[in-house]
């Protein structure tokens, strides 16, 4: 790792004002992502302020949902009572991803903010946008087999690899940040971006913003939920294709759907279509292989990444099938 | 007395210090002035470095030196006519880059902190070279090895198979597999005064190291020390002396202090070599009836350009099953990339793969159960060599792991059981690996109280060396293992071979057992009995009558003429039983079955444990496992454990290790042939096997990964 | 030997001597506004090591295994390698420096973590237990027991993170079913592939819990 310098925030204005002061400064919460990205050389920074201490830990009950703070860790959260009762979709996501360690030391704001796994952006003698913009795409005429169906660009082809993420777009969270001058909501949905010419930008927060928490709003999908996720090995590794699947059930009748997928786009790719055709459908496996097909609808497969247009729509198929508990 | 007898359950011996943290690795040594070493990688894949601007690296706080090929002290053995000159790449001996990753700059600071840092200021100009990393493309220029024992060979007619009426051709790939042990490369020397040396290295065989280094730098072995008593994992990765421990010892004479040099995670993939990419083709030709006429068993490879590197891919096809005419071919393609080392199972697994898997393919055209059609082709002698074997038990292995598996409810024809949205499917695969003995030293020394000390150069990687040379020690002199110390790791003990091959337990094993017999003797005679007495004596008393302060004899023992009048084989059959999901193609191994015919079993409880992991090694291979190539770079994409899938705790199924464990009566005094290797090989073929049974879908591409399952 | 800022590529004088003058100490002591750029080039421009010293490393106190430490290290080092290469306390491994292979497990006040992602800094004031903390004196912890009744590991070199993982489970209770203790335990990994006797370690100080 680079030199650089470590400072202890005990606030979240005094750790803003930070990194108002430093361009090189950055946020340090669990560290599992950005103490990677400085070993592997692809950030530089000069100074990490360490928002451990921020009081930004608390779960609870608000009214009309469910507030997390930005630093629970994953475990937390997915360990939690009321994530249980009321949110196992994010529960079972959170636990689809990395390892019970990781978790321990990742939390909500840091997963939310966690950048692509693409080869080519953590390999700096390899080209990546994304690392080093006009550097050019490594991964669009190389190998691609991870990446996106959905929203991508001549510039960038990567995905986003949180799970947690997946769930938090099916239900409609909402990020609430700090900045120097104010504070704002960010619906989820909104929170990440698609490449475009820019792919360096991740998401629509500003540098000097931080994340305070986020909230969920009170749903009916807290029974018939399932998140699968396709991987190259049982656990520890990164999705393929993961489908966040939940529905809200009246004996066979669809009373609403929320469909999110994983790894198919720079950002988690919410399925509105698929969702809008189930509503109102009795849910059965016709119904659902029809669902999954709106959903595919403008996929676009890269040379090694074919197979997603077949697995893709499958995994939303078994997804379904599993939430609704037809196998 | 309690008594420890050959194949006893006996935990190990270094099982208390590996589970309290207590038991010390290459690079924990806490050496007074220890510096760091950290490897700079070039970035292109051949050509030359033009220039090198190590200022900012040089100025950069606590660096001590900054190796270069361009200020580098040269290596004696490197150079042209050395005396006993070192094989393969001559780290800094020159500008040249062969391939991607290969150190350009060894950078030495105060702490790993700034080394590391350092090393990242180093910057390279290169002239770049027109490169070939491409297998696929470059499979044309595959060429015969230089080794004379890698010819073409033919028994009877070469390509007979294409004339029988019943015929099987397919091509089977599989990917370049890393050894990736758990501990990372790792090298501790330093220097007393300008002629000796000592290391603290990740070593599978401390004398084979000792000669390495004692070459490079043109020293008297004598004064080459190695020390490697515990090694985290090797799996044939620190079988030879790589480069980077040749540079670690030029940086450490440079700075005159102990230099520490890691490898990363990631410079793994490149410079401690790996399973190559082969591509294989087989021909099997059969009567209707399911007899072989013909097997035809072709291999390319790659190698790199500045070493050729060969393995035993054909061989099986010329031993395992009977037939009248039996023909392979071998090449290797050399390529702009780090050279291949064994890695276990070595060859014989890339070609129990191939083979297994198109003799199940026989099976279903012909419509003959899968150990049916292995009987019918069984062979009482090695049909290579036309020698008997020195013993064989396949047989055996087949009817005990059908029986254990439940092979009777494997459906006969593929996609015809289903677990829900699971389908089920049986596979069977067999592998052979050589029974091997080399030449070892062992010294034993009784001391008064009636403790034995034993030492020999042997190293323990991970099967518990030590713990079956203890039970063998205790069995033959009749005392508790308590009692019995065992060393190893160290160049100053007596000579013993490498690590590798499966060959441990037969050769250090049998020098164990030797050199007990002759203590014993010994005592006796000092006693006044006759020597072959085998009446139970307290030795301790002897020596104390006798005022002895101990008694110490070192004895070679070696294998006679056996090799060359038998066959000497291990044998296995794995069976698997997996699942494979109908929707996403994810394969589950949910039973392994796993029968070998290993001779004697010196100790049930970690040779269980041995074919276990060996089983989990042969999932990765056949499920997950595949370093990968961007072509246009000449550059892993994957290099590293996130993206490179050895399976974790929830890929390994219920695991069943079955012995035969009747000793060779042939091979060594004790009987053992050997298990390291077989607990692998044929287990990649069994899974893919299984997932045929299972689906209908032959993947002959490894690993069988979900977009292949859905796709083919 | 004299101190060396050009060193010509080619030159044969590798060695840098060790560090030198102590310069402008005060001056540059008291400029207590160490801004990032301060530090960095105290780091590349070789000022006096006391004086880099100065810059670079920060006070920290933490707890291992019981035991009180206070130390000052760079920010840029990890809680692992300051287990490992300062406090000589090297039974927590590194094998991917990466997080993704669970090698150097600890726990931080009770709970397991990945030590090569953390700062040690960011264990200020914390307890940390590793490998080399769980047994009480010769008395084996029942994990570290049963991993060897139970032939646990091979190499022993992921044992360490192995064990630390399976005693922060089994408190998890994430023990009900051999899938559920193989998927929470699937971020250690053993390439000597010991899980299924891993397994059965853990069920057995489980069973003899309950």
């Amino acid at each position: 790792m680079n030199p650089f310098q470590y400072t202890r925030s005990s606030a979240a204005s005094g750790a803003i004002q930070s990194l108002v002061k430093e361009p090189q400064a950055h946020f340090l919460a669990g560290g599992t992502n950005l103490i990677d990205l400085i070993k592997m050389g692809v950030l530089r920074p000069e100074r990490l302020v360490d928002i451990n201490a921020l009081p930004l830990r608390g779960i609870e009950a608000i009214a009309g949902g469910l507030r997390i703070g930005a630093l629970a860790s994953n475990s937390e959260v997915a360990d939690h009572p009321l994530v249980l009762q009321d949110y196992p979709l994010l529960a079972q996501a959170i636990n689809a991803g990395a390892s019970p360690q990781l978790r321990n030391m990742a939390t909500v704001g840091g997963n939310i903010m966690q950048r692509t796994r693409c080869n080519y952006f953590f390999d700096t003698a390899m080209p990546c946008n994304k690392r080093s913009p006009g550097s050019g795409c490594g991964a669009l005429d190389g190998y691609n087999r991870m990446h996106a169906l959905f929203g991508a660009s001549e510039k960038c082809i990567a995905v986003n690899p949180s799970d947690m993420n997946v769930a938090l777009t099916a239900l409609e969270a909402v990020v609430h940040v700090k900045g120097p001058k104010r504070d704002r909501k960010i619906a989820f949905s909104d929170f990440h971006r698609l490449p475009g010419d820019h792919p360096e930008k991740d998401n629509t927060l500003e540098r000097t913003e931080l994340i305070i928490s986020v909230d969920l709003p009170a749903n009916s999908f807290n029974r018939h939920v399932h998140y699968l996720k396709v991987r190259d090995r049982t656990s520890f590794a990164f999705a393929l294709i993961s489908v966040a699947a939940a529905l809200d059930l009246e004996g066979d009748k669809i009373k609403g759907a929320r469909l999110a997928m994983g790894g198919v786009a720079h950002k988690p790719w919410r399925l509105h279509g698929a969702e809008a055709f189930l509503l109102g459908k009795t849910s059965g496996e016709d119904v659902f292989r029809q669902a999954a097909r709106i959903a595919m609808q403008g996929a676009k497969a890269y040379k090694y990444n074919q197979f997603k247009l077949t697995l893709a729509p499958n995994a939303i198929l078994q997804a379904l099938k599993t939430a609704s508990s037809l196998g | 007395m309690k008594k420890d007898k050959i194949g006893d359950p006996l935990s190990r011996i270094d099982g208390r210090l590996k589970v309290t943290g207590g038991a010390k690795y290459s690079g924990e040594y806490k050496l007074p002035g220890l510096t760091y070493g950290v490897l700079v990688s070039a970035t292109i894949p051949c050509g030359t470095v033009s220039s090198m601007d190590i200022q900012a690296a040089g100025k950069a706080p606590g660096v001590l030196a900054v190796i270069t090929p361009f200020n580098a002290p040269k290596v004696p053995g490197y150079q042209p006519g050395a005396a006993r000159p070192v094989r393969g790449l001559k780290l800094f001996n020159d500008d040249k880059v062969y391939f991607n990753g290969q150190p350009i700059a060894l950078v030495v600071a105060e702490t790993f902190e700034r080394a590391t840092y350092a090393a990242s200021l180093v910057k390279a100009t290169y002239k770049a070279e027109p490169f070939e990393t491409d297998f696929h493309k470059n499979f044309d220029k595959g060429v015969i090895p230089n080794e004379g024992r890698y010819k073409d060979y033919v028994r009877g007619e070469a390509d007979a198979y294409k004339k029988a009426p019943v015929v099987v051709e397919q091509d089977y790939m599989l990917p370049s597999e890393m050894h990736n042990p758990m501990e990372l490369h790792v090298t501790t020397a330093f220097w007393d005064g300008d002629d000796k040396v000592t290391l603290y290295t990740k070593s599978q065989g401390v004398i084979g190291s000792q000669r390495s280094i004692a070459n490079a730098f043109g020293l008297e072995v004598a004064n080459v020390q190695i020390n490697s008593r515990f090694v985290g994992g090797a799996f044939g990765s620190s079988l030879r002396t790589w480069p980077h421990e040749v540079a670690a010892v030029q940086a450490a004479r440079l700075v005159k202090r102990p230099v520490k040099l890691t490898l990363t995670r990631e410079q793994m993939f490149t410079l401690v070599g790996y399973r190559p990419l082969t591509i294989q083709r087989i021909g099997l030709g059969a009567t209707t009836d399911g007899k072989l006429m013909g097997i035809t068993h072709e291999s390319h490879s790659q190698t790199a350009v500045y070493e050729e590197f060969t393995e035993n891919a054909v061989n099986v096809s010329r031993f395992l099953y009977a037939s009248p005419n039996a023909n392979t071919r071998y090449k290797v393609v050399p390529l702009n990339v780090g050279v291949p080392t064994p890695m276990r199972g070595p060859g014989e697994a890339t070609g129990s793969f191939a083979l297994e898997s198109a003799l199940d393919e026989l099976s279903y055209k012909l419509n003959i159960d899968p150990i049916e059609l292995r009987l019918k082709n069984y062979t009482d002698m090695d049909p290579e060599r036309n020698l008997p074997w020195s013993s064989k038990f396949l047989k055996e292995c087949y009817q005990l792991g059908a029986e254990r598996i439940g092979w009777e409810k494997r459906p006969t024809k593929p996609g015809m059981q289903r677990d829900g949205d699971w389908m089920v499917g049986y596979g069977l695969g067999c592998g052979a690996f050589g029974a091997y003995r080399s030449k070892t030293q062992v010294r034993i020394k009784l001391t008064p109280d009636g403790s034995v000390n034993i030492q020999t150069a042997t190293s323990d990687i991970g099967p518990g060396t030590g713990t079956a040379m203890t039970l063998i020690a205790a069995d033959i002199l009749g005392i508790p293992a308590e009692r019995i110390s065992f060393e190893l790791g160290n160049s100053a003990f007596p000579v013993a071979p490498t690590q590798g091959g499966s060959q441990t337990v037969s050769s250090v094993g049998s020098a164990v057992h030797d050199v007990c017999i002759a203590l014993k003797q010994k005592l006796n005679t000092l006693a006044g009995l006759p020597a072959d007495n085998t009446a139970e004596i307290e030795y301790a008393t002897i020596l104390q009558r006798l005022n002895l302060p101990s008694l110490e004899l070192t004895q070679e023992s070696q294998s006679g003429e056996e090799a060359r009048k038998y066959s000497m084989y291990s044998f296995s059959a794995h069976f698997a039983q997996v699942h494979v999901h109908s929707l996403t193609g994810i394969v589950r191994v949910k039973r392994l079955v796993a029968v070998v015919d290993g001779g004697k079993i010196v100790n049930h409880k970690t040779a269980s444990s041995q074919m276990i992991g060996g089983a989990v090694g042969g999932i990765g291979m056949a499920l997950t496992e595949e370093a990968i190539f961007d072509d246009r770079f000449g550059r892993y994409v994957n290099g590293n454990l996130a993206d490179y899938h050895v399976p974790v705790n929830a890929d390994a199924p219920d695991i069943e290790a079955i012995f035969i464990d009747k000793p060779d009566p042939i091979i060594n005094p004790i009987g053992t042939k050997g298990l390291g290797e077989i607990s692998l090989i044929g287990v990649a073929a069994a899974v893919a096997n299984a997932v045929f049974n299972a689906t209908g879908k032959r993947i002959r591409d490894l690993p069988i990964t979900p977009d292949k399952v859905l796709m083919t | 030997m004299s101190k060396r800022r050009n060193a010509p590529p080619e030159g044969k004088d590798l060695l840098k001597g060790s560090r030198r003058d102590f310069l402008k100490q005060s001056s540059l002591l008291s400029a207590a506004a160490l801004t990032p750029g301060t530090l960095i080039r105290a780091a590349n421009e070789q000022w006096d090591e006391k004086v880099a010293d100065a810059f670079e490393k920060l006070p920290l106190n933490l707890e291992v295994n019981g035991v009180k430490y206070s130390v000052n290290v760079e920010p840029r080092v990890t809680l692992l390698d300051l287990l490992r290469e300062q406090l000589n306390l090297t039974g927590s491994k590194k094998g991917c420096d990466r997080g993704q292979c669970g090698a150097c497990t600890v726990h931080v006040n009770g709970v397991r973590i990945n030590s090569c992602l953390s700062l040690a800094l960011c264990n200020e004031g914390k307890k940390v237990t590793t490998i080399e903390g769980l047994a009480k004196g010769d008395v084996l912890h029942p994990m570290q027991e049963a991993f060897i009744k139970h032939d646990g590991f091979q190499c022993g070199y992921c044992t360490s993170g192995q064990i630390m993982s399976a005693v922060a489970l089994v408190k998890e209770g994430r023990t009900q079913s051999p899938g559920e203790i193989s998927e929470f335990m699937s971020g250690n990994i053993c390439r000597c592939g010991a899980y299924s006797n891993i397994v059965k370690a853990i069920q057995e100080v489980k069973n003899s819990q309950s």
